[in-house]
């Protein structure tokens, strides 16, 4: 490194230490909210995908992949498994006939709940047919047992979660979370009867049962998981229940971590809100710390004028500077990044993704901060006049 | 001998408020090269600003400073700049060194300047002219390590290691004490018997302008004698 540059960061290793620091702090910022962003996001899609599924029904009208209150019939599930014929107490139903090549079907209700700090301030619920379900995903009890129908007593307020959840979730007593342990849901004590592997959908299972009573939309659940006998067969499948079900939305599970990430667009427009005040910060610290350092240097500023020095050597010694100290911060930043990832995920149940595009992108934030930020000290250092410059004191 | 500086009709007028000063009156002098020139005066007679105006750090109102041959009046300040770097070495009465840089350090960045930090200078000349002024042992102390003399011999290092036409010293000995004085005149001294360098020496002091070639008085902006 250029011996002035080295020395004049050596001079003022507090400045140079907070320069660093709030270089850092932007990368650091766009680097764990991104990743936070990205991380939830793949998390959520992949345990949405990670079923036997291939399919899904979803009510007629706009829907949201993340969140949807109890709004489709769950006997769309029998239907669409083992049709469905006018009967005593419902003479107007309309008759349908079984779907050729599925093979199981369950009803999921999902609820968005808060959580409190751990889980984004947010924690999604499910509320499944247990029997029906474990027909159509992989699910394995690795601890305990499943759960019951939620229609007595005895088996209305019992969970089951999933071992990230039995791992990262704390009880009062610091312990983590295990069978017989009580957790919340909307307001109510339920007791931990399982857990399972492997993570999908919510990590928390109540009986669907227990949700639309406690939500109070009996009967209904958000959407249909669909599974057919082959996976060649899928697409006969889908046209089949397009023609008998028309109007209703029916979804591809392969399709689910596009349409999540479709489903982020808002998250995308807080993203550049964020990646906008990283490179404010990283500018207006490099500028503040290079301005203040060329009033302090005023007279050796002098001196390399009276050396010869030109303007275009000024501006770099002072922009080599600022990138040196941009360079650092980014390094900073990385580690500090790193540090932060572990560090929430150990704490917290939330996902963090270290995207290399991301960290690139951190970077040149973060050097391109710096260098803008010291343009102006540098240009004002170069048209100082030298003989004012010298008589600095 | 052919000048190496050549100055027609100097003026330099400052305005100060809705005040007129005149720093310069119409100097005219020729400098040969390999001369040693000292000019001596009364403090406000306009010696400094004639050695800026030499070093091209000033622009006068009006008249010529060629410098070997080229018209530093007629350049544009970045002109300007550049031949201040390509023939010009100060000596500043307070040393004027970088102090978070060692001696070589100041040397170094002192070469860069002249290369327009396209090389990082040669170190074996470095260590020749820091000998030449007895610094060899203080090569890697900074400026607050060295004594008042050293400092100045290590400024006038500076000035001479890109072998300018023309070294300007401004008071180089008026922050120190007698004996550094003398190590430091019989310095410059040396440098102009030994290499031929060119020296203007602006002085208060009777006892160093008696070691240049010729001196001149200036007074309220004229040179007198």
């Amino acid at each position: 490194m250029d011996s002035l540059i080295a020395a004049n960061l050596r001079q003022r290793p507090l400045r140079t230490a907070i320069s660093v620091i709030g270089v850092a702090l932007g990368v650091v910022l766009v680097v764990l909210t991104v990743g936070l962003a990205r991380g939830m996001t793949r998390d959520a899609a992949q345990r949405q995908g990670n079923v036997n599924a291939e399919l899904r029904m979803y009510p007629p009208g706009n829907i949201s992949i993340s969140s949807n209150p109890l709004m489709l019939r769950s006997r769309y599930a029998d239907a669409i498994l083992n049709g469905v014929k006018p009967t005593a107490e419902d003479p107007d139903l309309q008759p349908k006939p079984p779907i050729p090549g599925v093979i199981a079907t369950t009803p999921v209700g999902e609820w968005i709940q808060s959580s409190g700090a751990v889980g984004l301030g947010f924690e999604l619920i499910d509320g499944i047919d247990y029997e029906s379900f474990v027909k159509t995903s992989q699910l394995n009890i690795v601890k305990g047992r499943g759960l019951r129908d939620g229609r007595t007593p005895d088996s209305e307020y019992e969970a089951i979660i999933d071992r990230f959840y039995a791992a990262n979730t704390m009880q009062e007593d610091g312990k983590p979370v295990d069978v017989g342990s009580k957790i919340k849901v909307l307001s109510h004590e339920l007791t931990i009867v399982g857990i399972y592997e492997p993570s999908q959908l919510a990590r928390v299972k109540i009986p669907l049962a227990t949700l639309q009573q406690l939500l109070g939309g009996v009967n209904n659940c958000t959407f249909v998981m669909i599974r057919v006998e082959k996976p060649e067969m899928t697409d006969g499948v889908l046209k089949t229940l397009k023609q008998t079900y028309p109007g209703y939305n029916f979804i591809r599970t392969s399709e689910l971590p596009e349409l999540f990430s479709q489903s982020s667009k808002p998250v995308e427009v807080f993203l550049d809100v964020v990646i906008g005040l990283s490179l404010v910060i990283s500018t207006l610290v490099i500028l503040l710390a290079m301005y203040t350092t060329i009033i302090e240097r005023t007279r050796e500023i002098g001196i390399l004028k009276s050396l010869g020095a030109s303007r275009p050597f000024i501006v770099g010694v002072i922009e080599k500077e600022a990138a040196v100290i941009s360079a650092l911060g980014v390094g900073v930043g990385f580690v500090a990044s790193v540090i932060g990832k572990y560090g929430i995920e150990a704490a917290t149940r939330l996902r963090i993704d270290l995207i290399p595009r991301w960290l690139l992108i951190s970077a040149a934030i973060g050097v391109l901060g710096g260098v803008v930020g010291a343009l102006y000290p540098a240009m004002r250092a170069a048209n100082l006049d030298p003989l004012e410059a010298l008589s600095y004191e | 001998m052919k000048p190496v500086l050549e100055i027609i009709d100097l003026k330099m007028v400052y305005h100060v408020g809705k005040v007129d000063v005149h720093a310069l009156r119409g100097v005219s002098l020729s400098v040969a090269a390999g001369e040693y020139l000292a000019i001596m005066g009364p403090s406000g007679c306009g010696k400094s600003t004639f050695l800026h105006v030499v070093g091209g750090m000033l622009q006068p109102t009006s008249g010529q400073v060629i410098i070997d041959g080229e018209d530093l009046t007629a350049m544009r300040d970045s002109d300007r700049t550049d031949l201040r770097r390509r023939k010009i070495g100060f000596v500043f009465q307070r040393f004027n060194l970088f102090p978070t840089l060692t001696a070589d350090g100041n040397l170094k960045l002192a070469e860069r300047i002249y290369s327009n930090g396209s090389n990082g200078g040669d170190p074996k000349r470095r260590l020749e002219v820091l000998k030449l002024l007895g610094l060899e042992e203080k090569i890697h102390h900074k400026p607050l390590e060295l004594s008042g003399g050293e400092q100045q011999r290590v400024a006038i290092a500076r000035a001479i290691i890109n072998r300018p036409a023309i070294l300007l010293a401004d008071e180089p000995t008026g922050n120190l004490d007698s004996e550094n004085s003398q190590i430091v005149l019989e310095m410059l001294r040396g440098l102009n018997n030994e290499f031929g360098q060119t020296i203007i020496m602006i002085t208060h002091n009777p006892e160093a302008a008696a070691k240049a070639d010729r001196v001149i008085e200036m007074r309220d902006g004229h040179v007198v004698s």
